[in-house]
């Protein structure tokens, strides 16, 4: 792992303690859209709204960064897209969590119609298999 | 059917997601698989839990260097503050499980709907879930 990721996480990790000015430029409508959040009572502050969603943008990169750092020292640990998929399916509670075979060939076949296909993209396929096939 | 927002994990489920040397290991991580990519098409949309009642019984300390791998994929914690404590009194009167299962009970109760959680012992869970009358997605590991 390296060490600007080692970095990230710790910071990740700290209290929210101290805090910093800082400018930002925010395209209008996002700042009017959190404004009117606000209002509505969906958030304390714009301030919170915009610290949640980049904590929870960091949390999501340096989620993706630390599983490639461990497949590259455990390489033979790195589940394939079809059981991501079954995994999927199973903690939604998804039928197809009980057709394995239906998200094997899902799996295996999504890439026709989709570059770079998702867990979530296999069991729409996947869905689409089933509903074929009843 | 909806898509899961929290994952719960069970004393087993965090034993294997820390070694990779376990025969699960590949299975628990296939799941935070299955949250990383969610969590990057939208963020924030789903999270791994696992109750600090279960961290004691699997033995994860945060400051242990054995705990590495469990820290940094971002894994929080869930607390058993006074709150948690109490629902958790309450199950475990209720249904005679270990404490630690009891706090399991009390985290559905905290967090986001819908749950899921990694279990090595599908049974108690579902008398849990049958108990509190929450959905809940066992997966079996």
């Amino acid at each position: 792992m390296s060490r600007d990721l080692e970095r990230l996480l710790d910071l990740l990790d700290a209290a929210d303690e101290d805090t910093a000015g800082t400018s930002i430029r925010l395209p209008t409508n996002l700042r009017d859209a959190a404004v009117v959040a606000v209002k509505l009572g969906w958030a304390s502050s714009t301030t919170e709204l915009t610290v949640h969603g980049l904590r929870y943008a960091l949390e999501a990169y340096a989620q993706r960064a630390v599983l490639d750092a461990h497949y590259q020292a455990h390489p033979q640990v790195r589940p394939d897209l079809a059981e991501v998929a079954l995994a999927t399916a199973k903690i939604d509670g998804s039928a197809l969590a009980g057709r394995p075979d239906l998200v094997r060939r899902a799996a295996a076949e999504v890439d026709t119609v989709t570059d770079h296909p998702t867990p979530d993209d296999v069991l729409i396929y996947a869905a689409g298999l089933a509903a074929a096939v009843a | 059917m909806s898509q899961v927002k929290t994952v719960l994990l069970d004393n087993e489920a965090v034993q294997a997601l820390a070694d990779p040397g376990h025969r699960k290991h590949r299975q628990v991580i296939a799941v935070v698989e299955a949250l990383a990519a969610r969590n990057l098409r939208r963020v924030g949309s789903a999270r791994l839990v696992v109750p600090t009642a279960v961290r004691v019984e699997a033995g994860w300390n945060r400051r242990s260097p054995k705990g590495a791998v469990l820290n940094r994929l971002r894994v929080g914690d869930e607390p058993l503050d006074g709150d948690a404590a109490n629902r958790a009194a309450g199950v475990r009167a209720a249904l005679a499980v270990s404490v630690a299962d009891a706090h399991l009970a009390a985290t559905l109760a905290a967090t986001t709907k819908p749950h899921a959680i990694l279990t090595s012992d599908p049974d108690d869970l579902r008398r849990i879930a049958k108990h509190l009358g929450v959905e809940l997605a066992i997966v079996t590991i």
